[in-house]
């Protein structure tokens, strides 16, 4: 499979650097989202849009490789897709950070997002356990590994974050002290929330369309 | 450094009342899609219990018994085995074989119950784990 997805050529093992790039970036990515959500940071949102600029760079990089000729024609959009998959989740991210800058300087600090904290925290680890194993999952595709286990370890996280999300909302619906007055407060929690639990759906999608891109493979 | 209680357990308790019928339990269990209960303390003197499934079905559906006259308290198991939060995984397990339980619950440092772990999150972890290598 290696010989048929590489090629064995210069500008497939560029393209392939060019995307565990990416993919670091978009784990790097999770990281300093959960360190912002940890450390309650306005400043290290901003390292978030950083990290989404150097990956439209990156993004484009490994486009233009792979359309330079790198990889067979059939598996080229393949692999676009794939990346493009991705850049869902560093959008998601993007607007998570935006909408907690403002939770951090409203009312809304106070006992609304309080109360959910701890919720956030969880999700926000798994979403950077998740980065972790697709990284892997991506590397044991062209090393022959297993990576229906991968996909396996991702739907349960994923699995996870659904359950916790379920808690959040409950959380939130059920809490009498929170105080959301307008429409607007009521809408950046609800973007904060839902850009912060859709990660590891993008995440999720992007491990199903690496496990079907394996199986293609064969 | 290995997984403890507290790295694999479901913070998510479900409780329930002694003095309530199976029936509402079997409610709960439903609506909540999950397989097992803690059971509260009648008192002071009384102790944490669980109802799961397998009691449920063995000593009040397989009896034919009406589930809206039996209490809980009559079928809970108890006293329920507890660890403390920083027990490793492998002693979890341990404490799971050689009693034959399919939950253990989890207590803080003042031996209240913070959460419970269930055979499902050991197999979770292992699976997560096995990937991350």
């Amino acid at each position: 499979m290696l010989e048929k997805l590489l090629g064995g050529g210069k500008l497939e093992k560029k393209a392939i650097t060019k995307i565990q790039e990416y993919l670091k970036t978009l784990c790097a990515a999770t990281e300093c989202l959960k360190e912002t959500l940890l450390q309650e940071s306005f400043e290290k949102t901003y390292c978030i849009e950083n990290l989404e600029r150097e990956a439209d760079s990156l993004k484009r990089e490994i486009i233009g490789i792979i359309y330079e000729g790198a990889f067979l024609p059939y598996i080229r959009p393949n692999l676009c897709n794939f990346i493009e998959i991705i850049e869902k989740a560093f959008d998601h991210m993007k607007v998570c950070a935006f909408e907690y800058r403002y939770i951090l300087n409203s009312d809304l600090y106070g006992l609304t997002y309080k109360n959910i904290e701890e919720e956030c925290l969880r999700i926000a680890h798994i979403n950077v356990e998740m980065c972790q194993i697709l990284i892997k999952s991506f590397k044991a595709l062209w090393t022959k590994d297993n990576i229906r286990e991968k996909n396996l370890a991702i739907r349960i996280l994923e699995k996870k974050v659904d359950e916790i999300k379920l808690e959040l909302t409950e959380k939130i619906r059920n809490c009498n002290l929170c105080k959301i007055t307008n429409y607007w407060e009521g809408k950046i929690m609800s973007d904060f929330v839902d850009s912060l639990v859709s990660v590891s759906d993008v995440i999720e999608d992007a491990s199903d369309y690496l496990y079907l891109l394996d199986l293609s493979l064969r | 450094m290995g997984k403890v209680a507290k790295d694999i357990m479901n913070k998510k308790l479900e409780t329930i009342s002694a003095d309530a019928t199976v029936y509402d339990a079997i409610e709960r269990l439903i609506d909540k899609r999950i397989r097992s209960l803690l059971v509260l303390p009648k008192n002071h003197d009384d102790s944490y219990g669980v109802v799961t499934v397998r009691n449920i079905i063995f000593k009040v559906l397989a009896k034919n018994l009406d589930p809206h006259k039996i209490k809980i308290g009559d079928i809970a198991s108890k006293p329920v085995l507890c660890v403390p939060q920083d027990t490793p995984l492998e002693k979890i397990l341990e404490i799971m074989h050689s009693h034959n339980i399919a939950r253990i619950f989890i207590t803080d440092e003042n031996k209240k119950i913070i959460g419970v772990a269930s055979f499902f999150d050991v197999l979770h972890n292992v699976l997560i784990e096995q990937a991350k290598k």
